[in-house]
């Protein structure tokens, strides 16, 4: 069904008995329409597919006449009468397909069931990114799949995975033909002394894009000095001229016409373009020696183009194009690409839009040739190294931190006030810096006692550092491999560490909830709250549940968990306190 | 050949290969406690610090629980050090368990060391009587005198002033490092080569090492040459030390050290006094290429010229052993590295290796941060030179002839084939050579049967089309 | 036993940089007398130079209102020497001390009369980092170097801000700081010092052997750590003081722009000057919350409606690498 439609002649009927109205029926990809011949009459219909339920029709070969019948889905039908099978064939086929095609659409709109409209592409990538990453897959199926934390929630943390993925895709586009548009042969008959050159959109953004001096050209005449066809049938000539290398011709006509002589000359626009590409070179490379290049003589490098030898006049020079100029204009367009992004049809915009793209890219190319030159002349040799290493400032392996805490932990069960309080200055500073003084004149007059240490103490004190070292071997090793959690199973420690991120992430959102503003917010962190108490009781469970020489270990490495958890749950209960002790505000949120 | 093969070994070295007693008695001063200190990997000085204060043996396994399993060598060689040197001794204990207990004589003196200090037997002298040269000077007198030292121990008539060096012991540096024919100008040996392309600190090591095994021929005692060394290693570089406070012993090394750069000694009115120079306080320490490294000079470009920013003509004299010098200016040296050059040093038994090393160590600051200091090509083509000269190998081989029929030839030649060790045959004349392995086959073959052919054991070298067999007889 | 090449011996030649504490008030009520102390400790610095011929030791003092470089072993010929009863070291030091600790009183005196009982870390931490960089700079053959903090008196939370620049420059420039806490309670700041820079922390419990530990411990050079174990830090404390009223806190707030925290909310920040979203300024100073949970972990960034806001987290110096880099994945 490429033309996407179908117009047939049919009767319709609302039921078997009904003789029928003759019209028109219409099927567009859609809906269908009906129009009764007679205007007056008030069948008219109208109807699109995706209410079509399912269709039936007669066979061929009964002794029913081919009828065709679209059940609606709230059970009436409507009823076709054709006036013969092959028109119910091909009518029959267009409603099965736009049926599948109604349906499918019927059929995706529950996958999509979150308030916010994604793009079924988002959801593809946020699908791709959940199956690449199993802890995030685990992660999210915990979290949102369970209804802690919503789809958006959870990805909202998440943007930059999303970005980057999103970056990554490009539009792949139609880039700029590589086929020789100097090359765009004419077409003769043969018999009368007549030339057709073939001129497509495509041909035309071509040439306006390889020969600027013909884009300028289009510009300034059409339409205000001649017709568009004038002007191609002028820049073909032109062109024509040059095929038949008449150069003698050419100038000749150049003198007479000189829109014609436009076409004929060199390109001028062309050439200051080069000159701009040339200053592009690397600075440093000196141009200027290239130029007593041995094949200047001779055109073309030696190279014939159509196997003809050209005669070289000096004063036809100007309207003659060589070879390569050709070869070297069509290259380089073709690398810069298709710069538009625009309707072909009409060439007057493609023009516009061309020199639009033309004018952008000239940006200040003098102060980028001088950035260029200072990063070139700073040659490497003549710099003093800066060998000067830094260490980036970067986030600890968390795993470190971890562990560290753990102990922190254990620490503040025994010493709850660490550090931080003022020696009382109960002495005058006078009494102080005095008998500092004193201290330093006795050293200075008595020197230090020999020996420094006894042998006992010193003893006992690297025994002890012995010990120290090593009873902290197996618990905080120095890599993370030593770790505590290794000396716990496989599947406890896979438990801890899991909990361990789900309550990080749920921590997160729940702190970056406060202070509660919305309805969202307050549901949210009911939700998480709710979450976070679930947590902590599955952690209470492991605790519990660890082998009994296990148990200390544990319960050492869940307390800081539970603390962080307990945090949010004072929180909370404080924070429903003093809303319901100060009343609800006007809004209902504070 | 006779090889004498050079190693820059460490002054340490030495010191623990001397026998226990007096090893002991080395440790009654307390400045040799403080070098042997400074002489021990990192982890040994540790160990030694961390024992400073203890009396009894400390069990090794109390001591490895510091160590990491990745570190485990570098804590085994430390420890071994120690006990080698005496500074630590093994005990084991009712269990069989290892301890280490510190040199108590050792252990007392770096302690006295840690709290009052250390005198060295003379103080320096005022610098109101005596003028002294700059640090920098001093430097430059050290080198200097040390190339002098050099040219004259390669060829005694290049010196521009001979050193008072006494001939024989100037015979005795050169052991080694040149060779004597007969009506023959001395000339310079494989290894007097190698040495000369080894850095100052390398070759003073060679050098004083000779200078304390040779000792015991001069009737000077090998221990206390050593502890004067290690002493001498103490004082502080630009100082003035006056003669007078050194034994006659130490008064006539400090001569001979004073030839080979070590000590500049001065005469002044009344008396006379030496000042260590670097060469001498690095003596003892810690040494290392990268503490000790002077400025390169040497720049090779990618097309084998070579410029090296040096007056000294001793640089000269080596960049010759291996590169064709075009002009000397006042203070570049222009040449190239050439085939024949390369030739040249090869057949003097320098190996590309080391010409390669040479120039990375004394490449010039400007090109020695880049990677490689050397152009890749030069090094390669070095290389692919000595490659060249190497194509053929010798294999030792046995040689028959005289078969006694050619049905024994030809079986004997299939055997052979058979082993894959038949390396050259004669048909017409019936002669071939094979290898040493499969001649052992074919003995055990030829066994019993009485005409076999005439055997040799020659050495083969060919490969195939070019053919040298030597008899060895 | 083959003799290793000598160039392996060359990696642990170190400079290390030891902070002094001389705070009066502290030692004049602290156990171990400052004799005691100083003779511990003037034999571990004697003998890091006895370790290796090209070692060197800078000795900065930290006073109570000033610091000063009180030793510098790279200007002194013959440190080991004996000069009267002792090494030439002790004898220099001690007069160099001496001479710091009247100009310190002179300095306290001249100055207001507050009771300001604790030393001039961030002074010191900081002239170290300078000397350092200056080695740093002299060439590509430096000794390795590291900072030893002898440490006694409190912390002091004003100091806050600056001694964790401090430490997060020794941290760029990969200099360790090692701190030997000889005081009752442990030092946080000092914690957190070594904690980041990855040096040790460690409060030797028996004072008169302090030499012991120094030597044993703090005596190890960097290249040696490579293969010791050595005392690490358990227990960090990780909390910070705020910039408002140098209190040490939880919980706190936190400019969204510059990582500022504030023990209560601000209409703009102090530091950087960035004015804070209205709307939740005003719920923020309406609900005077001021929570100390105990042990929080960096718990916030909010998600959806961040401008440029405050925002409320906890301030723990290592999570504040995290919130900074939360922050920058918030897109504020």
């Amino acid at each position: 069904m490429s033309t996407g439609q179908v117009i047939k002649r049919a009767k319709y009927k609302t039921s078997v008995k009904d003789p029928g109205t003759p019209g028109v029926l219409k099927m567009t990809e859609n809906k269908f329409l009906f129009r009764p011949n007679d205007p007056s009459s008030n069948k008219k219909l109208e109807v699109e597919f995706r209410f079509i339920q399912s269709h039936k029709n007669t066979k061929e070969g009964s002794n029913k006449p081919p009828w065709l019948n679209l059940i609606h889905s709230q059970g009436h039908s409507y009823i076709f009468e054709f006036e013969s099978f092959p028109d119910l064939h091909v009518c029959r086929e267009f409603v099965g397909i736009a049926l599948g095609k109604s349906g499918d659409v019927a059929k995706a709109v529950p996958t999509a069931i979150s308030a916010e409209q994604l793009s079924t592409a988002e959801m593809e990538l946020r699908i791709k990114l959940l199956r690449e990453d199993s802890k995030l897959q685990k992660l999210h199926k915990e979290l949102v799949i369970a209804g802690k934390l919503t789809e958006s929630e959870f990805w909202a943390t998440r943007k930059k995975l999303l970005d980057k993925d999103e970056s990554r895709k490009l539009k792949q586009r139609v880039g700029f033909k590589n086929s020789m548009i100097f090359d765009t042969k004419p077409t003769s008959d043969g018999r009368t002394n007549q030339v057709t050159f073939n001129l497509t959109p495509e041909i035309k953004y071509q040439i306006f894009a390889l020969k600027p001096a013909v884009h300028q050209a289009f510009l300034n005449f059409v339409p205000s000095k001649m017709t568009e066809k004038d002007f191609w049938t002028k820049y073909f000539r032109a062109e024509y001229l040059h095929r038949t290398k008449n150069a003698v011709a050419a100038a000749a006509e150049a003198a007479e016409d000189e829109e014609l002589a436009v076409f004929l000359k060199d390109d001028e626009i062309l050439e200051s373009e080069a000159r701009k590409k040339v200053r592009w070179v690397d600075p440093t490379l000196d141009m200027e020696a290239d130029q007593g290049d041995d094949y200047t003589h001779l055109p073309d490098h030696g190279i014939f183009r159509d196997g003809g030898k050209e005669i070289s006049e000096a004063q036809y020079q100007l309207y003659k194009r060589t070879f390569l100029q050709d070869l070297n204009r069509q290259g380089a367009v073709v690398l810069e690409g298709r710069t538009l992004d625009v309707d072909l049809e009409h060439p007057r915009t493609v023009a516009e839009a061309l020199a639009r793209t033309r004018q952008e890219s000239d940006g200040d190319i003098e102060q980028e040739r001088l950035n260029r030159i200072s990063q070139m002349t700073l040659i490497e040799d003549l710099q003093a190294q800066d060998n000067h290493c830094f260490a980036p400032l970067c986030i600890k392996d968390p795993r470190e931190y971890f562990d560290s805490q753990q102990a922190n932990a254990v620490k503040t069960l025994d010493d709850s006030q660490v550090g931080m309080e003022q020696i009382k200055c109960s002495l005058p500073s006078d009494e102080a810096y005095g008998s500092l003084r004193v201290s330093i004149s006795n050293l200075k007059a008595m020197g230090s006692r020999d020996p420094l240490v006894s042998p006992e103490i010193a003893l006992t004190i690297l025994n002890g550092l012995t010990k120290n070292i090593s009873s902290t071997k197996y618990h905080l090793g120095k890599n993370s491999q030593e770790s505590v959690l290794d000396i716990l199973p496989s599947t406890t420690k896979e438990q801890l560490l899991d909990h361990w991120t789900s309550s990080q992430e749920l921590l997160r959102h729940y702190w970056s909830s406060y202070p509660i503003t919305t309805p969202n917010l307050h549901t949210k962190v009911n939700r998480l709250k709710d979450a976070i108490s679930q947590i902590y009781s599955k952690l209470e469970e492991i605790k519990v549940s660890a082998r009994s020489d296990l148990r200390h270990q544990v319960s050492l490495i869940v307390h800081p968990m539970q603390q962080a958890l307990d945090a949010a749950l004072l929180h909370y209960d404080a924070d429903m306190r003093r809303r319901t002790a100060r009343g609800q505000k006007s809004n209902g949120y504070v | 050949m006779p090889q004498v093969k050079i190693i820059a070994k460490n002054f340490m070295d030495m010191v623990a290969s001397m026998p226990a007693m007096k090893l002991d008695k080395l440790y009654d001063n307390g400045f040799i406690c403080e070098a042997i200190l400074r002489s021990m990997p990192p982890l040994g000085k540790k160990y030694v610090l961390q024992m400073l204060y203890i009396d009894v043996p400390v069990t090794s396994k109390s001591m490895e629980e510091w160590v990491f399993p990745d570190g485990f060598s570098k804590h085994k060689i430390s420890i071994d050090r120690l006990v080698q040197l005496r500074v630590f001794t093994e005990t084991f204990d009712k269990k069989k368990e290892k301890s280490y207990k510190i040199n108590p004589v050792f252990q007392r003196n770096l302690q006295k060391l840690l709290v009052r200090g250390g005198n060295l037997p003379r103080e320096p002298m005022p610098s109101n009587i005596v003028r002294l040269p700059s640090l920098e000077d001093l430097e430059i007198y050290a080198l200097q005198q040390w190339e002098c030292f050099l040219l004259q121990l390669i060829s005694s008539n290049q010196a521009e002033r001979p050193t008072n060096i006494s001939s024989s012991l100037m015979k005795v540096f050169q052991r080694g490092l040149m060779s004597y024919r007969d009506k023959e100008a001395p000339k310079l040996t494989e290894s007097g080569f190698q040495f000369l392309l080894m850095d100052t600190n390398a070759q003073l090591w060679y050098i004083i090492r000779e200078y304390i095994s040779n000792s015991e021929e001069r009737g000077v005692d090998a221990s206390d040459l050593i502890s004067f060394l290690l002493e001498l290693s103490f004082h502080v570089t630009g100082e003035a030390y006056n003669i007078n406070t050194l034994t006659d012993f130490q008064g006539s090394v400090i001569k001979d050290l004073a030839d080979l750069g070590l000590v500049k000694v001065q005469q002044g009115r009344k008396e006379s006094w030496f000042i260590p120079t670097k060469l001498a306080t690095n003596l003892s320490a810690s040494m290392t290429e990268s503490s000790s490294r002077k400025e390169g000079f040497v720049v090779v470009e990618t097309n084998f010229r070579m410029y090296a920013y040096s007056s000294s003509r001793l640089h000269c004299e080596i960049l010759r052993l291996f590169a064709s010098i075009e002009y000397t200016l006042p203070n570049l040296i222009v040449g190239a590295i050439t085939k024949e050059s390369s030739y040249n040093a090869f057949e003097n038994g320098i190996t590309a290796e080391q010409i390669i090393s040479f120039l990375q160590q004394n490449a010039h600051p400007r090109v020695a941060e880049r990677i490689p200091s050397v152009p890749e090509n030069v090094n390669d083509q070095i290389r692919l030179w000595e490659a060249d000269l190497n194509r053929v190998e010798m294999t030792p081989s046995y040689y028959y002839d005289e078969f006694p029929s050619r049905d024994v030839y030809e079986g004997a030649c299939d055997l052979a084939r058979e082993y894959n060790g038949l390396l050259w045959e004669n048909d017409k004349k019936m002669h071939m050579v094979v290898t040493a392995e499969v001649h052992s086959e074919m003995e055990k073959v030829w066994k019993g049967s009485i005409p076999h052919p005439q055997q040799r054991n020659v050495a083969y070298w060919g490969n195939g089309n070019l053919i040298f067999v030597f008899i060895i007889v | 036993m083959a003799s290793g090449p000598s160039k392996l011996y060359a990696d642990d030649v170190s400079l290390l940089v030891v902070l002094l504490d001389t705070n009066p008030f502290f030692w004049s009520t602290f156990s171990l007398q400052f004799s005691e102390f100083l003779s511990h400790v003037l034999a571990f610095l004697n003998s890091i130079l006895l370790l290796n011929q090209l070692n060197q030791i800078v000795v900065i003092a930290t006073g109570c209102s000033s610091c000063s470089y009180i030793y510098d072993s790279s200007s002194d010929s013959n440190p080991g020497s004996e000069f009267g009863n002792m090494p030439r070291l002790y004898s220099n030091l001690l007069q160099k001390l001496e001479e710091f600790v009247a100009r310190d009183e002179q300095l306290l005196k001249a100055g207001k009369q507050g009771a300001i009982a604790s030393s001039l870390l961030s002074g010191s931490l900081s002239m170290a980092l300078c000397y350092i960089q200056r080695v740093f700079r002299s060439g590509p053959l430096h000794p390795q170097p590291r900072i030893l903090c002898i440490q006694g008196s409190p912390d002091g939370p004003e100091q806050y801000v600056a001694i964790m620049n401090a430490i997060f420059s020794a941290q760029r420039s990969t200099v360790p700081i090692d701190s030997c806490y000889i005081g009752s309670n442990n030092s946080a700041f000092l914690q957190q010092a070594s904690y980041i820079t990855g040096g040790i922390y460690y409060r030797p419990p028996q004072l008169d052997g302090l030499f012991q530990y120094l030597s044993t411990v703090f005596a190890t050079d960097l290249y040696s750590r490579a293969f010791l174990r050595l005392p690490k830090s358990v227990g960090v404390d990780f909390r910070a003081s705020c910039f408002c009223h140098k209190q040490t806190i939880d919980m706190g707030y936190v400019c969204s722009v510059c990582l500022s925290i504030f023990c209560e909310p601000h209409k703009k920040c102090s530091t950087c000057g960035s004015v804070f979203g209205q709307a939740q300024l005003d719920v923020a100073s309406e609900a005077s919350r001021k929570r100390m949970a105990s042990d929080t972990k960096w718990c916030s960034g909010s998600n959806d409606k961040i401008g440029t806001g405050i925002v409320e987290v906890c301030v723990k110096s290592a999570c504040r690498s995290v919130v900074g880099c939360f922050t920058g994945f918030l897109g504020m």
